[in-house]
């Protein structure tokens, strides 16, 4: 398979024939920035130490993964959701009743938490079919709603407000473990899987479906796209890949209840990283969340004795200001630097 | 080959076309001229199925097409190229003819395909790797025919293809749609350079306030006084 450095395309005669590498981020190709920045979370989950540093790290890299699996329905096709706590939600009970009630291992369970969320999902977007833009994105944060509201009172399978409980006794079946390397382990290859299905996404015909369907949907129906097949295995495949994330978060804390996994500011969440690191693009989470989680936490942490509550100002001061001066995004504006830095070199 | 009977179209409850009768056999250009609001894009967008609401039939050869949904006329290898291109802006010349090729049956052809249209269009073929959204008019009018082409259409519909482009690229444009036509395309043509496209159109319609009131060959129609009274309200 050849690999060709290139700046301005792949020199390919389909477009979607033969890999390139590109310096920076472009869609359709891995460029040298994110192949630097993924080696770099490698390098941080081999090497860190810190107890609390690593806590981080594993929420980082677990809140990439699920912005990148947001940003499938969000930024790919156009379906700007704020109801994906709920397919969250839908992963973390499905594999934890599996385990508590019937002592299937999480592994196994995490992927029926998948198809139960990809069946939601793509009802969801069927039902809703005719709603665009705000329409839509109201109707998935009602639907975000009514699955917690029906978590909170379905107490027999759910365990209603008081929640659910794993736990804490290490087992590698169940996927409780008494380190957090195991941890690390997991939901890094969770982020870089959905990562690489995301730049396949953007590379095949079907990525080239998706945005068509989202750029012009009459545009994408006039050379016979079926835009309702594109919006529905969208949503479906993003809730199946938000639901395996619940299934890990759930794993990792061994607690759930419904306001706090359904909660519509996860939602929020998922949408704000990807509208920091760039929507519509693979590496757009990636560098949201590199950014957004850490510093919320570390932000959290220093000012919860000085001043609690003012690192949500400083959080929503950061947004604006990012959506104010970058409005495509972290990943947008490298790159614009870049093609602005080689101009002046051409020049 | 396509026959449209007894069309009537709507926007919400205003009816935009009454009654329109027309037929494209093989091999033919049909021109659709009127003035401004005539109808001419309804039309086609009625015959494609996208957005109005139709009573009335459309046939392609024997089969009745009008309850589909316009992803699956397209699937009959009839294919719109819509007013102001709509390209997808953001993609590249390149993705943009993928896209042309989703059917099953020109995804399998599609190097070959490729091939052609990238030799019957060459501006293409230098511009592969440029986004389409900052092609010239002209250019951009070539790529989304050329998008077309690649689903291997038997019938090609045109709506305004000559808007907004410089006095070359239209000669350069009709000069194609007979090339095209000579290959073996069928094509129905909206035009509002109504000279231009009676020249080179086999037959004609004339469409006045949603309704036909003109129906002849080209040159025919060209000659008939009652073409400037449709047209200018004389």
């Amino acid at each position: 398979m050849a690999v060709q450095v290139t700046q301005a395309g792949a020199d390919t005669k389909t477009g979607v024939s033969g890999w390139s590498l590109s310096i920076a981020p472009r869609r359709g190709a891995l460029s040298v920035v994110e192949v630097i920045v993924l080696a770099a979370c490698i390098a941080a989950a081999l090497t860190m130490t810190n107890r609390h540093g690593v806590d981080i790290m594993i929420r980082t890299f677990l809140w990439a993964g699920l912005a990148l699996a947001w940003n499938i329905a969000g930024g790919y096709v156009g379906l700007i959701s704020f109801g994906h706590a709920a397919f969250f939600g839908i992963g973390a009970y499905t594999s934890t009743i599996l385990l508590l009630s019937y002592g299937i291992s999480p592994g196994i369970g995490l992927f029926g938490g998948a198809l139960l969320a990809a069946a939601a999902g793509a009802l969801l977007t069927v039902v809703c079919a005719r709603l665009r833009g705000p329409f839509f994105i109201l109707s998935t944060l009602a639907a975000g709603e009514v699955t917690r509201i029906a978590a909170l009172n379905w107490r027999s399978l759910t365990g209603g407000a008081e929640g659910l409980e794993i736990p804490a006794i290490s087992s590698a079946t169940d996927m409780v473990f008494a380190t957090q390397w195991p941890y690390v382990g997991l939901v890094l290859s969770y982020m870089l899987l959905v990562f690489a299905l995301s730049v396949w996404i953007e590379r095949s015909r079907y990525g080239y479906y998706l945005f068509a369907t989202r750029d012009n949907e009459d545009g994408a129906s006039a050379i016979g796209i079926n835009p309702g097949v594109m919006r529905v295995s969208a949503m479906a495949l993003s809730a199946a890949l938000t639901a395996i994330g619940g299934t890990l978060f759930v794993q990792y804390f061994l607690y759930l209840d419904p306001t706090h996994i359904i909660s519509p500011d996860i939602s929020f969440e998922f949408a704000l990283i990807c509208a920091i690191g760039g929507l519509g693009t693979a590496s757009g989470p990636v560098f949201g969340a590199l950014i957004i989680v850490p510093a919320s936490e570390l932000l959290r942490g220093w000012l919860s004795q000085s001043a609690s509550g003012l690192y949500l100002v400083l959080y929503g001061l950061v947004v604006i200001l990012v959506i104010l001066y970058f409005p495509s995004g972290i990943s947008g504006a490298i790159a614009r630097g870049w093609a602005a830095l080689t101009k002046k070199k051409t020049s | 080959m396509l026959r449209v009977h007894d069309l009537d179209a709507f926007y919400d409850r205003t009816q935009v076309l009454h009654a329109i009768n027309l037929k494209v056999d093989e091999r033919e250009i049909v021109g659709l001229v009127g003035a401004n609001g005539a109808g001419k894009s309804s039309t086609l967008l009625s015959i494609v199925g996208i957005k109005t609401r139709t009573h009335g039939e459309v046939w392609l050869d024997d089969e009745r097409i009008d309850h589909l949904p316009a992803y699956d006329r397209v699937r009959r290898a009839l294919v719109l190229i819509p007013e102001r291109r709509r390209l997808f802006p953001f993609m590249t010349v390149l993705e943009n003819l993928e896209l042309g090729a989703y059917l099953p049956v020109p995804r399998q052809q599609r190097g070959e395909t490729l091939d052609r249209v990238l030799e019957l269009l060459p501006v293409l073929a230098e511009r592969r790797h440029q986004v389409a959204g900052s092609l010239s008019g002209g250019e951009q009018q070539m790529c989304a025919i050329g998008r077309a082409l690649m689903s291997c259409p038997r019938i090609l519909m045109l709506d305004e293809p000559t808007e907004g482009l410089a006095p070359l690229y239209v000669e350069r444009l009709f000069e194609l749609v007979v090339r095209l036509r000579d290959s073996g395309l069928t094509i129905l043509l909206v035009e509002q350079n109504v000279e231009h496209v009676l020249e080179i159109a086999d037959r004609g319609y004339v469409l006045e306030n949603g309704r036909i009131v003109l129906e002849d060959t080209g040159r025919a129609l060209l000659q008939d006084p009652r073409l400037k009274t449709a047209y200018l309200g004389l």
